[in-house]
Formats: structure tokens, sequence, C-alpha cells
């Protein structure tokens, strides 16, 4: 018996190894790629190599990071939209049935189609409008993107909340508004982060909308990215370095949106 | 401390009329219950009164001011809801200040008024703990805490009890009722259970389709019901209803014979009202004893008569061999009987 406990112990643990290492092994090949030459890169498993910070020169004079300040403004733009309209339509949907099911499934509607259907009236717009190769564009593409699946996520957490303590709020002596900003709120604080979390992933990895409607000059970093597929082969090396740094910012903003705006919105409220 | 008193109040939900035109006096310092079947309107009239539903016509007084149209934060009412409606990310004592801080009253007084309360209410040392970590009669007593914090003008209850297991709901109910004695606050109360309206009532309002059946004190609604409805509803276990013709203060059904007190009661039929504490029972052919429920001190009684059955409360000492399969008969008490038309339902008074 205790053969077979331990047996079985050792085959989970090292199952979980296995799966860390198929979760963590591509981000580990992108760290140790980044520091690699153009020899080094060629061999896959090479652990043990001569470190070179040449691609990260080519990252940092290449504009990605530039890039990578653009995508930034364009995720929080569009997840802040997204939140404060979706966040609002979802509690409508939700208390109010406001639409009825057509509504809370037709609001997901635009997603089934193709986005390479979605992006020529973008693009059409744009050119009318005079914003394209502009944030501007890109921005209003994502929130269409980021708004629905925002609004969609949200809907549960608000029909979660019990009507009966906005209700109780109303009785103890604060308006309609006030108990949903006090009470409501709070309760959806972790789903209003992973809709953060889950938008903004949303429109920081998003590369058709940008690049077809910000090619040049406003480029996002998804497209910086993909601009180290040149004619003359795949940039490897600084790709891998360009990744890491479309990576670490998601991670760093899921931590601080985890964090900061989950525990602002449910311990802000009322402090006395 | 106020009176709350509904002038022709009506509600509709698009063409369905849930209350209509009802007409009701909550007196001030009392406890009044409303009590009636599912979807009677109790909930409804307590929701209008709270302000968290519109009235689609009529006026709603509290203290003499027209309330109707003012939201529920500006009616000075306290409401006790059945789910509690804690607030889940506040601790206890946050949740009991609320009010307080919502009227934006001082940290300092908030602070003596909730250590005040959660002594009253034995929830000193919960205070910071949170309603997820409370047991069902601990979120129960921070509720009332919360309501009774502000000193307002009346308490609404809306089905407080029916959340607790029964023991619980006994021991709060006692609770209750000390602390509404003691306040002298106007309080509301529904219910669906008539025994809790009986216990904690100074008056009974029985409801029926959005109107009222019959208003009193329990003992008259007890004693007194206006129709066979009430007569059912009220009583547990609930009054026997027997068809029959009554003839020179005789009642003949089914059943037996039974003598009725006929002074000023038309002869001809009748449906006899009879409480089961007033069915007693003797050995003889009337029926058969299906079913004895024992409650301790008291059992319940089934016994079938052809087609029909009669409940019966017997006490403990009384029971003697009684077993279930035994042959018994029934006599009633002739001073306890209550005569109901057999057409209108209406109780009978005599002319």
């Amino acid at each position: 018996m205790k053969i077979t406990q331990r047996l079985g112990r050792m085959a989970s643990v090292a199952l979980l190894v296995a799966a860390v290492l198929a979760v963590l092994g591509p981000f580990l090949w992108v760290i140790l790629g980044s520091f690699k030459n153009e020899r080094s890169i060629n061999d896959p498993l090479a652990i043990f190599f001569t470190p070179t910070l040449d691609n990260w020169n080519a990252v940092i004079n290449g504009g990605i990071l530039q890039a990578a300040g653009r995508s930034l403004i364009v995720a929080t733009i569009s997840v802040s939209i997204a939140l404060l309209v979706g966040g609002m339509g979802a509690y409508s949907i939700a208390r109010y049935k406001a639409g009825g099911s057509t509504m809370r499934f037709g609001i997901l509607s635009a997603q089934v189609l193709p986005p390479a259907v979605l992006v020529f009236p973008f693009l059409a717009l744009a050119y009318t409008l005079r914003v394209n190769d502009t944030l501007v564009a890109v921005t209003a593409a994502h929130i269409s993107l980021v708004l629905p699946v925002v609004t969609w996520f949200l809907i549960g957490f608000f029909e979660a909340v019990p009507k009966g303590i906005e209700e109780a709020a109303q009785v103890d002596g604060l308006g309609k508004f006030a108990a949903f900003r006090t009470v409501v709120l709070p309760q959806v604080a972790p789903g209003i982060g992973a809709a953060a979390v889950f938008g903004f992933t949303l429109s920081w990895n998003d590369l058709f909308y940008a690049l077809i409607l910000a090619p040049g000059n406003a480029q996002t970093l998804p497209v910086a990215i993909a601009g180290f597929n040149t004619f003359r082969g795949v940039q490897l090396g600084a790709m891998c370095a360009a990744i890491l740094v479309s990576v670490v910012p998601v991670l760093i903003a899921s931590y601080f949106i985890q964090r900061r705006l989950v525990r602002g919105i449910s311990g802000g409220s009322l402090k006395y | 401390m106020s009176s709350i008193t509904l002038e022709q109040v009506s509600k509709k939900y698009g063409k369905i009329n849930v209350i209509q035109d009802l007409d009701l006096e909550f007196d001030d310092g009392k406890f009044t219950v409303l009590v009636g079947p599912s979807g009677c309107g109790k909930t409804t009239t307590l929701r209008m009164i709270a302000g968290l539903e519109v009235a689609s016509g009529g006026k709603i007084k509290v203290g003499g001011k027209d309330v109707t149209h003012l939201e529920p934060k500006d009616r000075d009412i306290a409401m006790v809801f059945q789910n509690y409606a804690l607030y889940g990310h506040l601790t206890v004592r946050r949740n009991i200040g609320f009010p307080l801080k919502a009227r934006k009253i001082s940290k300092s007084e908030i602070a003596i008024r909730v250590e005040f309360i959660a002594e009253s209410l034995s929830l000193t040392s919960l205070l910071e703990r949170t309603p997820g970590q409370l047991s069902g009669g601990q979120q129960q007593r921070v509720a009332i805490g919360r309501a009774i914090i502000r000193q307002p003008q009346a308490f609404l209850f809306d089905e407080p009890l029916s959340n607790l297991d029964a023991k619980l709901r006994l021991e709060m109910r006692t609770e209750l009722l000390r602390l509404q004695r003691s306040l002298g606050v106007t309080s509301i109360f529904v219910t669906h259970d008539q025994e809790e309206a009986m216990t904690l009532s100074d008056k009974v309002v029985v409801m029926r389709d959005g109107k009222i059946a019959q208003q009193g004190s329990p003992t008259k609604v007890y004693t007194e019901p206006v129709d066979t409805f009430v007569a059912a509803f009220i009583g547990s276990p609930k009054m026997n209803l027997i068809a029959g013709s009554v003839s020179n203060g005789t009642f003949r059904s089914q059943i037996g014979t039974f003598m009725v007190d006929a002074d000023g009661f038309p002869p001809g039929d009748v449906i006899l009202g009879i409480r089961p504490e007033d069915v007693l029972l003797d050995a003889g052919t009337d029926g058969v004893v299906d079913l004895i429920e024992l409650l301790g001190p008291r059992a319940i009684v089934r016994v079938v008569c052809g087609e029909l059955a009669v409940t019966s409360v017997v006490e403990r000492f009384s029971l003697a061999n009684l077993k279930e399969g035994d042959h018994v008969s029934l006599k009633a008490r002739s001073s306890s009987l209550h005569q109901f038309d057999p057409e209108t339902l209406d109780r009978r008074k005599p002319s």
C-alpha cells in the first residue's frame, strides 16, 4: 500500500513537472533566445552559450519600446472605456434584462464574424475621417473587440450579486447610484479585475486590426514584432527580445489590476 | 415612532392587478403581521411601504407624512430581508454601522452606537468577522442590528425567520418579540407561517389574492374567522370543514352527528368548522384511525370516515392505548363550532 502510494505520488509529481515544462518551456526558450547570437539560436536545445546583448540593442534602437508605449495607450483606453460602458451595460442586462436574451447573446455576434470581414469598414471609415495609420483607428477597432467581451463577461458577475443588498442599501439611506457604487461594485470587483486583464490582453495581443489600420508610423507592438520577419529571414534573437518586452508588461498589468484595482474597488468605498 | 396608513393602495404588473384598493392601518408601536399563502400580495405590500416597489395607485403615509413617491432612503423605515442582505465585503461592525455612515453620522458616534447594539445582540465578539464567517442565526442578528441602530419610525420584516432551522426560528421569534416590546417601534412582519403570525402579532392581517380577507387580534381571527379560507389558513392543524345539514340543533354529515348551538342559525345545508382540539375521540364506529403523529405533549390523530378525513389534536395523556387501525367515534364541543354558508363560504352569524 505504501509503495503504491509512493509510486502514485511520484507519477503525480512527474506529470506536474511535465506540465510546468510544457507551459514554461517556450517561455524559457524565448528568454534564452533573446541572449543568443545567430549561430546559437539555430540550436534550440543549447543552454550553454556565449550571451550577447545585440538582440536587446536591436529592440531598444528599433522602435520596439515606442511601439510598446503605443500598445499600452491603446489597451488602456480600450479597457477603460469597455469597463465603464460595458459595466453599466452588463448591469442593465443582469438586473433589468435589457434587450432580453437577444441582447445577452447578440452582443457577441460580432465575435462570430472573421476579423477580415469587420476590418474593411473600419479601414474605409478611418480613411474618410483621415485617421488612418493612427492610434485613433486602432483604439476604435479594439473597443469594438473588447467592449462586447467585457460586457458579456461581467453579466454573470452582476447576476451573482443578490438584488437584496442593493435594496438594503437603498433602505439604509443611499440613492440608487450610490447603492450601486457602494455595495454592488465591491461585490463584482474580482470580476472587473478579471475582465480588465482579459480585455487588456485582447487588445495588447491584437495583430490583425493593428496591422491593417496602422501599419506604418503608429504601429503597435505585435505589428513591430511581426516586422522582424524580414526578406532576409526571421531575426529570431531580436524577435525573442521583443516578445519579452510584450509579455512582461502584461504580467505587471495583471498584478497591478488584480491587487490594486480590485482592492481599490472593494476596500476603498467605505472607510470609517 | 409612527403609525403607517395605506389608503386605496393598488399595484399592477402590466394588466395583472396584484393588489387592489388596499386600506390598511398599522398602529403606532404595535406589531402587525401580514400573513397569507404565496402570491397573496403580502410581500408586495411590504415592499411598497418600503419604497422598493412603486404603488400604481393610492397613498402611503408614515407618521402622517405622504411617502408614496419618496425613495426608500427618505421614508425613515428600516427593513430586515428574508436573506438578510448583509454586505459581504464589509465586517459585522461596518454592516451594522452602514445606515449611520450613509447618513453621514460622525465616526465617533457610529462607533459608540455600534458597540451598544452589538452588546445588546450578543455580537461583540463577532464585530470583526465578515458575514460569510457567521452562522444563520448570527447573520440574522446582524441584520436586526443594522435595522435598529438608526432608530427608524418603523421596522419592516420580510419573512426573516424562514431561512432558519426550526429550533433557531423559535428562539429568534422570542428574541424579536422581546426586542419589539422593549423598543416599542411600529413593526410590520410578513410571513406565510400562521403560527408565527399568531405568536408575534398584536394584529393579524390575513391576505388573499391582493385583498384583506380578515384583520384583527390573533384571538379574534382564530375564534371568529370570517370565511372558510381564514378558518382553514389560521390554526395548525387546520380547521376541519365538513359539509352537512343542521336541523333542530343537530348536525348530520358523513362523519357522524353532532349537537350544535342552533340559536338564530337557519336550518339546512351548512359547512361546519371544528378545530382539531375540539374533536373528541371515543371508542365507536364513526371512523378508523389512519395516522397518529406524536408531537411530545400532544398528538395529531387523523381519522378517516368514508371519503372524509377529520383531524383531532389529543393530549398525550388522553391517548391511552389508541393506535392506528382502531375504530373511534367522533364528538365535538358544541360551544366551539363554526358555521359557514355553503354558497358564499362566509361565516354565518345568528340572525
